[in-house]
């Protein structure tokens, strides 16, 4: 399953304690669509995924100051 | 030739910029979740610039100043920078790169503290803020305390720096997720690729470093300031007074260029207007960061940078006070949106 959390708008650290909140919700194999327009989350938000062992199967820019990153649940 | 204070601006705003250094996310995770990775960064720029420090004043290359320590004054106005520094979502320095990123939240909370700085060192408060910097210990320094050599602190540090640095950089299982690059070569460098916290900290203390001389060939005997030089420009635009620019007014006016420069160049600028909430705690958040910054005598750049590797107890009094406020300012503050928050499966989303 995929679930999309927009977070655009918010400033750091809310766009990573949001997705913290909302993987902790679904099952291990989900994938958690992030939208973000903080520059900060884009150090914060890998680095966060990879020390929970988390694979990203999609990271791109969306356009000026914003991105979306897919994160697996593992 | 203050025109050096506005080129080590530029490289320091783009350097911040382009390395996502937040000190306000250092002290946030150290105290909200217990990550220590970017506080180790920090440990790494007092590390590079007590070296750098101390080569300098052994080379007679500058003097430092010695003076006592407002330890009353450390304490309050660190716990008031701290917690004010959560609200506004970045410290002084945080602040002015976000500023540039076209955060206009940042631009508010810049507005205040820069007013609010003037307020407290050379307008009306100023009277306060000096009876509460009177109030001192007449050992300034580690080594006016010990008789040691700086180098004696300095080493010492560099090896815990050393330390966090390897232990920070260990391969991690899981890869770390990079943008698909679009550049090669030195523009995917400069303007893409993801920069090391690590390396980002050891060039800001190195840039730290190069400001003394620097700055005290124009009679201005310090380092990088934020504090000052922004209270500074505030009294100059309500005055005139052409003396208050220093090479501390072009450094700060440098950081604002250097970061619009390097998130222009990167495609990471935008203005983007917060929501009422987060926009009245930028201007709280600034309003509070003036007032502590003048209070302690510096914000994350003179106290937890300049300060500390000067081995001042004022300093790291400060700095351990700022990570205090912080921690009290993100437990209040930082929670997940309730019912908002939830996701919403892709299927049901509606386009």
């Amino acid at each position: 399953m995929k679930q999309i959390l927009e977070t655009n708008g918010l400033v750091c650290p809310f766009p990573l304690v949001e997705a913290k909140d909302a993987i902790s919700d679904l099952s291990v194999g989900d994938e958690l669509v992030i939208n973000f327009d903080c520059t900060q989350a884009t150090e914060a938000i890998p680095q966060w995924a990879a020390e929970n062992g988390y694979p990203v199967t999609h990271f791109d820019r969306t356009g000026d100051a914003a991105w979306t990153i897919t994160v697996q649940k593992a | 030739m203050i025109i050096t204070g506005l080129v080590v601006g530029l490289l320091l705003g783009f350097v911040l910029q382009r390395g996502r250094f937040c000190v306000t996310g250092a002290f946030r995770d150290l105290t909200l979740t217990g990550n220590t990775r970017w506080f180790s960064a920090l440990i790494v720029v007092i590390a590079v610039h007590a070296i750098g420090l101390a080569a300098f004043s052994s080379l007679g290359i500058i003097t430092l100043e010695q003076s006592a320590f407002p330890w009353l004054a450390s304490i309050l106005g660190g716990l008031i920078f701290g917690a004010s520094m959560i609200l506004a979502g970045g410290c002084a320095t945080g602040t002015y790169y976000r500023v540039g990123e076209g955060l206009v939240g940042s631009w508010m909370a810049l507005i205040f503290f820069a007013l609010t700085a003037a307020i407290m060192k050379t307008g009306p408060a100023a009277g306060l803020t000096d009876g509460l910097r009177s109030i001192t210990v007449p050992d300034g320094t580690l080594s006016a305390t010990t008789g040691l050599s700086p180098w004696v602190f300095a080493i010492a540090l560099s090896g815990v720096a050393v330390w966090l640095t390897v232990r920070h950089n260990r391969k991690l299982t899981t890869p770390v997720a990079a943008l698909p690059p679009r550049r090669t070569g030195l523009a995917h460098l400069l303007f893409e690729k993801r920069w090391n916290p690590f390396a980002t900290a050891a060039i800001i203390g190195v840039i730290a470093t190069l400001a003394w001389p620097l700055s005290a060939a124009t009679g201005r005997n310090s380092g990088l300031g934020i504090t000052t030089p922004s209270a500074n420009l505030v009294t100059y635009f309500a005055t005139g007074d052409v003396t208050l620019v220093d090479w501390g007014v072009m450094l700060v006016i440098g950081i604002l260029v250097g970061s619009f420069i390097a998130a222009k160049a990167s495609g990471e600028f935008r203005i983007r207007v917060p929501d009422r909430e987060t926009l009245l705690k930028a201007i709280a958040g600034g309003v509070g960061m003036g007032i502590g910054a003048a209070i302690a005598g510096g914000c994350t750049v003179g106290n937890a940078m300049v300060s500390t590797a000067q081995f001042e107890y004022q300093g790291w009094v400060a700095t351990f006070f700022m990570i205090v406020g912080a921690a009290i300012a993100a437990k209040a503050t930082i929670r997940p949106r309730s019912a908002a928050s939830t996701p919403v499966p892709a299927e049901s989303r509606t386009a």
